[in-house]
C-alpha cells in the first residue's frame, strides 16, 4: 500500500497544500481581498474578473467553480469579500457544508478599508489556526488529480502524454480519481474516447457533451480552424485537430471511463474503486485547471510541447515535456524532462515511474516550479455575455 | 540513434526526433516495434516534431498517423517531403476555409 502525507479535512477530503483563502466574490472586491492579502502572511487571494450580473447556467458554474475552489482539500479556511452580502453568502455557504471555517465580509455600508480591517483580523485568526494543521499518512486511494496537455506539439502524443497514461493507469488501479477534459481537442478522436467508457449510460452523455460543443461552435458560423490547432501547435509540428486530438488522449491510459461530468455536476461521494473522469471543459489550460480545482482535483499533471507555463493558486502544477529545445530553453517552468524517450534511452514505464516518483515529492511538499514562480492563473469558465 | 518515430505500422508519416537537413537518409523506429524501422531521404529541412512523408501520397487521399486518418492532402506530396499544413487539411474543421 503506497501512503502519502496529506491534510484530512473536516468532511474526510484529503488536501496536499493548506492555503487560507481570500475569495473575492467579484470583480468589484478584487481591492479589498488584495488589500488582506497584502496585511496577512499565509493568505492566497485570487482575484478575477467576474461576478456580476451573471445568470442562468453560466451563473451557476461561476458559483461552482468559486464555491468548489473554497471547498477544495487543499484549502484550510476562506474569507469570502463581496459586494453584496447576501449574493457572498450564497457561495459562503457552499463551502460551509465542507465544515471548513469561512466567514463572509461585505463591502457595501462599510467600504473597502473598514472590510479589508475587519477581514484581515479574521485572516490572522485563520492563518494562525491553519499553521497548526498537521500532514498525516493517508492511502494514496485518498487523491483526486487531473490531468491536461497544452501548447502541445508531436513530441506530446510521441511520448509525454503516453508516459503520464502510465501513471493514470496506476493511479486509477491504486483507488484513486483522476480527472481529464479538454472537450473540443477530443476532436477526431472522440469515438476513441466513447469506446472507453465503461457503459452504455456514460457513452450517451459523453458524446451528448461533445455535439452540444460542437454545435455551439457551428452556431456562430464558423470552426476552429485557426484557434485549433493553435499557431503553437502548428509551429510544434501538428498540422490538424485529428493529430492534436490523437496525441491528447495518449494520456487517457488504459482504463475504462468510469465517470463524465458535466460543468455543474459534482464528483461522487463514493468512491470505492479508482475513477477515470471525463470533466466537460475548455481546453484552454487555465480554465480547465480552474475547473478541475473546483471539482476537487488536489494536483494536476501537465504536459506541455512548446511550453505553456500555467499554475493554479492552490494546486500544484506539474509541468512535464518530451520536446528537449522546450525542456532546456524553458527550464525554469519544466518540473520533469522525458525527452529521453525520444531517443528511446528509456521504456515509457520508466518515464511513468520517473513522473510518478515526482508526483508522490510534490504531494507531499515539494513546490512545483510554477508555485515558485506565482504562476497563479485562475479562470472561470464563462458561458454568456453578463445581463 | 533513430532521428524519427512512427506510431503504427500503417502510418503515412515519420515524426522528427531532432532536426533533420536537407537529404538526410532518416532513420524512422517504429513504436510499436523498436526492432522494426524504415530509412528515408529527408527532400527538405524538417524541424524537429514535423512529419516526413513515408510514401508519395495523392492529392485527395487520407494521410494515417496512429493508424488513423489525421487529415486529407490537398497536394501531391513525394516520399521525403515535409507533411504539414501547407499540404494537408483537416477532415472535421477547415471545410469553411477553402
Amino acid at each position: 500500500m503506497v501512503t502519502i502525507k496529506g491534510y484530512i479535512r473536516e468532511n474526510g477530503n484529503v488536501g496536499i497544500r493548506n492555503h487560507v483563502l481570500i475569495l473575492p466574490l467579484d470583480d468589484l472586491s478584487n481591492t479589498a481581498a488584495i488589500g488582506v492579502s497584502k496585511l496577512i502572511r499565509g493568505t492566497t487571494v485570487i482575484p478575477h474578473p467576474y461576478g456580476r450580473l451573471q445568470f442562468g447556467r453560466d451563473l451557476d458554474l461561476f458559483f461552482h467553480i468559486l464555491a468548489g475552489t473554497g471547498s477544495n482539500p487543499n484549502v484550510a479556511s476562506v474569507i469570502v469579500i463581496g459586494i453584496e452580502e447576501n449574493w457572498a453568502n450564497k457561495v459562503a455557504d457552499e463551502i460551509a457544508k465542507t465544515g471548513k471555517p469561512v466567514e463572509v465580509f461585505p463591502i457595501e455600508g462599510y467600504g473597502d478599508l473598514r472590510t479589508i480591517e475587519r477581514a484581515s483580523r479574521k485572516a490572522l485568526e485563520f492563518v494562525q489556526e491553519a499553521s497548526e494543521k498537521q500532514r498525516t499518512e493517508v492511502d494514496i486511494s485518498s487523491i483526486a488529480m487531473s490531468i491536461k496537455c497544452g501548447e502541445s506539439d508531436t513530441t506530446s502524443g510521441l511520448a509525454s502524454n503516453p508516459a503520464v497514461g502510465v501513471v493514470v493507469d496506476k493511479m486509477v488501479d491504486q483507488g484513486a480519481t483522476v480527472m481529464f477534459g479538454e472537450t473540443s481537442e477530443l476532436t477526431g478522436a472522440e469515438d476513441i474516447v466513447a469506446e472507453k467508457m465503461a457503459n452504455h449510460e456514460l457513452r450517451e452523455k459523453f458524446l451528448k457533451i461533445f455535439k452540444e460543443y460542437t454545435e455551439v461552435i457551428e452556431r456562430e458560423g464558423v470552426d476552429l480552424l485557426g484557434s485549433q490547432p493553435t499557431q503553437g501547435n502548428i509551429k510544434g509540428g501538428l498540422s490538424t485537430i485529428e493529430e492534436k486530438a490523437l496525441g491528447n488522449i495518449q494520456k487517457l491510459g488504459h482504463r475504462k471511463v468510469n465517470c463524465v461530468l458535466d460543468y455543474l455536476d459534482q464528483l461522487p461521494k463514493e468512491r470505492k474503486e479508482g475513477t477515470l473522469c471525463f470533466v466537460n471543459t475548455s481546453s484552454a489550460a487555465a480554465e480547465a485547471v480552474t475547473l478541475f480545482a473546483a471539482k476537487g482535483s488536489v494536483i494536476h499533471l501537465f504536459t506541455t510541447g512548446q511550453g505553456n507555463v500555467v499554475g493554479h493558486p492552490i494546486i500544484p502544477v506539474i509541468k512535464i515535456t518530451a520536446n528537449p529545445k522546450t525542456a532546456k530553453l524553458m527550464q525554469e517552468h519544466i518540473d520533469i524532462d522525458v525527452s529521453d524517450l525520444l531517443d528511446l534511452k528509456i521504456t515509457l514505464e520508466e518515464a511513468g515511474e520517473r513522473i510518478y516518483q515526482y508526483m508522490l515529492r510534490v504531494i507531499n511538499g515539494r513546490l512545483t516550479k510554477a508555485e515558485v514562480l506565482q504562476h497563479d492563473e485562475f479562470s472561470p469558465i464563462k458561458l454568456y455575455v453578463s445581463a | 540513434m533513430p532521428k524519427g518515430l512512427i506510431h503504427s505500422k500503417e502510418d503515412d508519416v515519420c515524426v522528427a526526433t531532432t532536426d533533420i537537413k536537407k537529404g538526410e537518409e532518416v532513420l524512422c523506429v517504429y513504436l510499436e516495434d523498436p526492432s522494426s524501422h524504415v530509412i528515408v531521404k529527408s527532400l527538405q529541412d524538417i524541424p524537429l516534431g514535423h512529419k516526413i512523408a513515408l510514401r508519395d501520397i495523392k492529392k485527395g487521399e487520407k494521410v494515417l498517423k496512429y493508424g488513423r486518418p489525421i487529415g486529407v492532402a490537398i497536394k501531391d506530396i513525394l516520399k521525403g517531403e515535409h507533411v504539414h499544413i501547407h499540404n494537408i487539411k483537416s477532415l472535421r474543421w477547415g471545410k469553411w476555409s477553402q
